[in-house]
């Protein structure tokens, strides 16, 4: 019956219909099944949405604290696109190290606006208990099959802090070969923030100035000049370029590798306002508070090597990303995971991480007045000498409606390190170097 | 290929980390190479369809952990893009 | 059907009723009762799945004590057979006749020496020929009470097996229950009612083969739902796909198939002729459909 069709099509239909009937001994309602099935049955083809929601609460105990939704949202069209939408907020609450080296005696810190100051306890590492933000992040991103073995995708991104708005833009393009064992991609992506800190942007090196109230006597006019005059302009931006070249390969019917090389470029205002350098004497007591100063530009690359093997139950995945850039940064790090079933709608998957990173050539822990001025410095301990762990758990079930739901508690430790900084006597009492112990805690919910 | 200038002392300054870069390339490409080989065939997809294969199995958990190391550590992306986005760094 | 496998059910809360899970005919099979009654639907979930597990046995070419089997051992002697069976033998009549031969259940002798593996071993056209010799629904005769199946034939119900254990499944239900059910084996299925008023049944579509593709979702409020296709089972050759539907008056396969067609119909075996035979038009299969204004999704 291929082509030449010697009987009208529509006979096939009854005629099955009849003989349904007869082989299942069915009432038949012949000539309305026939003519309209469509009304006794009615389907649609439904991709629908498909969620995705997470909460994540991060907390370093008296240090910063963070709690962060995402809402992601995708949907799958017919000839393959995929639309996917995503809405994260966050906010974040509490203390982080202002930079400056902790003292045998008590330390005041004028805070950022200018509007106050807080103290730091003899012997502690100072921290800075003003931030308080809340951001709002949205992605979209579209991706589509361009040609054969083509795969196309585009994205923008916004994310908007009270102080800080960041827009990106991204371009992917991927090609399959090899039947669709290897897959070779090439990415784009390009951000422009603008930071607008609450008390504007310091000069580089500037003293930190005096606090001043908000009463207008004539002490705090005075004060509030002073602060102004440590200030270079309300607000800054800058720009980060991404290329990321990527290739994938399916090795067994087990194993699956990813490689990649990332090539970025950041440009513009790359300080921290927030942060200070002490500056000690000889004794190592510190005689000034000065606003740092990084680079304008910086040149990241990084590479990265994924495997995922697949054992009888198991799934394990393991990574590792070299990374250096013209900072004279270099970092190690290893994530690995383990997926075990516990039953076939149940798993468990620990999770460990290692981190290590060699520090900026610009980093010291604070500056020595005995010292001439460097063209740059910073003591921020995140580009300092610095290891770091996580150890996790995940636990995550199918429901009986199908949906995911998991649950994910993490341990993540940060050790810094002394990267070859002699300390004078005072700071040789003190820890410069303190570490970080952050609990992660996340529901994740997909339906 | 025709290599028509060579400024020496970026050259001999970022030697170690050329010679690092060089040999993985060169190990991609070996692999790329060799891939025709590797690889199954269609119908031997059965364990790489799985989900928890998938090399990003959970897109946002990935998400949170990039946003979080992104703020705490001097290094970012490698797997994904690293690049702004918010003003935690 | 190649082997028998542990015959339990499993029984499971939902949303709002319960699901019984049992295997039978190689593929996982569920069956969704809208009622929060465990007993009901043990009871229900038992009546189903014994129903099924008897077409299988009574059915699979695999297993040796089956009807099927002892039709393809007979050597050329009449056998007698049942009702059940002569009314299969007569709705594969009906299919042959509405095919012109292309669908035909003693093309099952082909499978010898096409071997779906996913390799590019294609058979030569004299092995093809030569087993021609053993293929031809009209050698067979059959009447109420008696087969006579000629020597080195053999007859095959895999073609139709499933989707006649989804209708039989379905009666069985809609004898026992008023309660909205939905019969599922291993995506072929078919439901009685809506799951609630109006509320249609969201059954997920499997495209084995597709990594990157979600399960199609699909929504029924009643009718049934077949699929045919050969993601998985094919031979490529010179870049040429070679479907495991096979044409069985060339003893080729149908080349230029769609990878897989869902068809909806009243009934389950109706869906699943109408996917094999659309499967059989090749290039034209969606076109096929189409003129027959049959409701169906099709990959390529």
């Amino acid at each position: 019956m291929q082509l030449n069709q010697k009987k009208p099509a529509i006979n096939i239909k009854a005629a099955l219909t009849i003989a349904t009937s007869a082989l299942l001994g069915t009432v038949p309602a012949i000539a309305n099944a026939a003519n309209d099935s469509t009304t006794v049955t009615k389907a649609q083809l439904e991709s629908a949405w498909d969620f995705e929601s997470a909460f994540l609460y991060y907390s370093e105990g008296d240090r910063v604290s963070a709690a962060e939704a995402i809402i992601s949202a995708r949907k799958t069209f017919a000839n393959d696109e995929v639309l996917n939408l995503k809405l994260t907020i966050d906010s974040l609450t509490g203390a982080s190290a202002n930079g400056a080296a902790a003292q045998p005696n008590v330390q005041t810190f004028t805070r950022p606006s200018g509007k106050g100051s807080y103290q730091t306890k003899a012997g502690e590492t100072p921290l800075d208990d003003t931030f308080k933000d809340t951001r709002v992040q949205l992605n979209a991103q579209w991706t589509q099959p361009l040609a054969a073995n083509y795969t196309g995708s585009a994205g923008v991104h916004i994310s908007k802090e009270y102080d800080y708005l960041s827009l990106g833009i991204n371009g992917n393009l991927a090609y399959d070969f090899n039947q669709k064992n290897s897959t070779f991609s090439v990415g784009l992506s390009y951000f422009q923030d603008s930071f607008k800190p609450e008390g504007g942007i310091p000069l580089a090196f500037a003293s930190m100035p005096l606090a001043y109230g908000n009463d207008s006597d004539t002490d705090n006019s005075v004060n509030k000049a002073g602060f102004d005059a440590t200030r270079r302009t309300d607000s800054d931006d800058k720009t980060t370029a991404d290329i990321m070249l990527g290739f994938t390969q399916v090795i067994n019917r087990r194993m699956v590798m990813q490689f990649n090389y990332s090539y970025s470029k950041v440009d513009g205002y790359l300080n921290d306002p927030f942060k200070v350098l002490s500056l000690v004497n000889s004794e190592g007591i510190t005689q000034d508070y000065l606003y740092e100063n990084r680079p304008d530009t910086r040149v990241k690359q990084s590479l990265f090597a994924q495997t995922k093997y697949h054992f009888e139950q198991n799934v394990i995945d393991v990574s590792y990303r070299y990374m250096w850039d013209d900072w004279e940064i270099s970092s190690h790090t290893i994530d690995t995971r383990l997926r075990i079933p516990l039953s076939s709608s149940s798993y468990i998957e620990p999770h460990l991480r290692f981190y290590q990173q060699s520090a900026a050539e610009f980093y010291q822990p604070f500056l020595a007045q005995a010292n001439s001025m460097p063209e740059f410095a910073s003591a921020d301990y995140r580009i300092g000498e610095m290891s770091a762990y996580t150890v996790g758990l995940k636990y995550g079930m199918k429901l009986s409606d199908g949906n995911d739901l998991s649950f994910r508690l993490e341990y993540y430790r940060q050790d810094p390190k002394n990267s070859g900084h002699l300390a004078p006597d005072a700071l040789a009492n003190v820890d410069l170097y303190e570490s970080v112990d952050a609990i992660i805690a996340q529901v994740s919910y997909s339906f | 290929m025709k290599i028509n200038s060579f400024n020496r002392n970026s050259f001999s300054a970022n030697l170690a980390s050329r010679t690092v870069k060089c040999s993985l390339f060169s190990a991609v490409i070996i692999l790329v190479s060799g891939c025709s080989s590797l690889g199954v065939q269609p119908w031997e997809r059965d364990l790489l369809a799985k989900e928890e294969m998938a090399l990003t199995s959970s897109p946002i958990d990935s998400a949170l952990d990039d946003h979080i190391y992104f703020s705490k550590e001097a290094s970012s992306g490698g797997k994904s893009f690293g690049g702004g986005g918010c003003g935690c760094n | 059907m190649n082997k028998r496998s542990v015959r339990n059910i499993e029984v499971t809360v939902t949303d709002d009723g319960h699901s019984i899970c049992f295997d039978a005919m190689a593929s996982p099979c569920e069956v969704l009762v809208a009622s929060n009654d465990s007993k009901l639907a043990l009871t229900l979930g038992r009546l189903i799945a014994d129903e099924v597990w008897r077409i299988e046995d009574k059915y699979s070419r695999y297993q040796p004590t089956s009807v099927c089997s002892a039709i393809n051992n007979s050597r050329g002697k009449s056998i007698p057979i049942d009702q059940e069976t002569y009314l299969l033998l007569n709705f594969a009549d009906t299919c042959y006749q509405l095919s012109e031969g292309v669908f035909d259940i003693t093309s099952g002798v082909l499978q010898k020496i096409w071997q779906f593996d996913g390799s590019s071993n294609i058979p030569c056209a004299a092995e093809v020929k030569k087993s021609l010799e053993n293929i031809g629904w009209l050698n067979v005769s059959f009447d109420e009470q008696y087969i006579i199946m000629p020597e080195n034939m053999e007859v095959d119900f895999g073609g139709i097996g499933k989707e006649y254990a989804v209708d039989r499944a379905m009666i069985i239900a809609n004898e026992f229950t008023e309660l909205p059910v939905l019969v599922n084996l291993g995506g072929d299925l078919a439901a009685n009612k809506p799951r609630k008023v109006n509320v249609p049944w969201q059954v997920g579509i499997e495209h084995p083969g597709f990594i990157e593709r979600k399960p199609m979702v699909v929504s029924l409020l009643q009718g049934a739902l077949a699929t045919s296709g050969d993601a998985k089972r094919f031979l490529l050759k010179d870049n040429v796909r070679y479907s495991h539907i096979l044409n069985a008056k060339t003893g080729w396969p149908i080349v230029q198939a769609p990878r897989s067609i869902t068809v909806v119909a009243p009934q389950c075996i109706q869906a699943g002729i109408l996917a094999t035979l659309a499967l059989m038009q090749g290039a034209q299969a969606e076109s096929f459909l189409t003129e027959q204004e049959i409701k169906f999704w099709a990959i390529r």
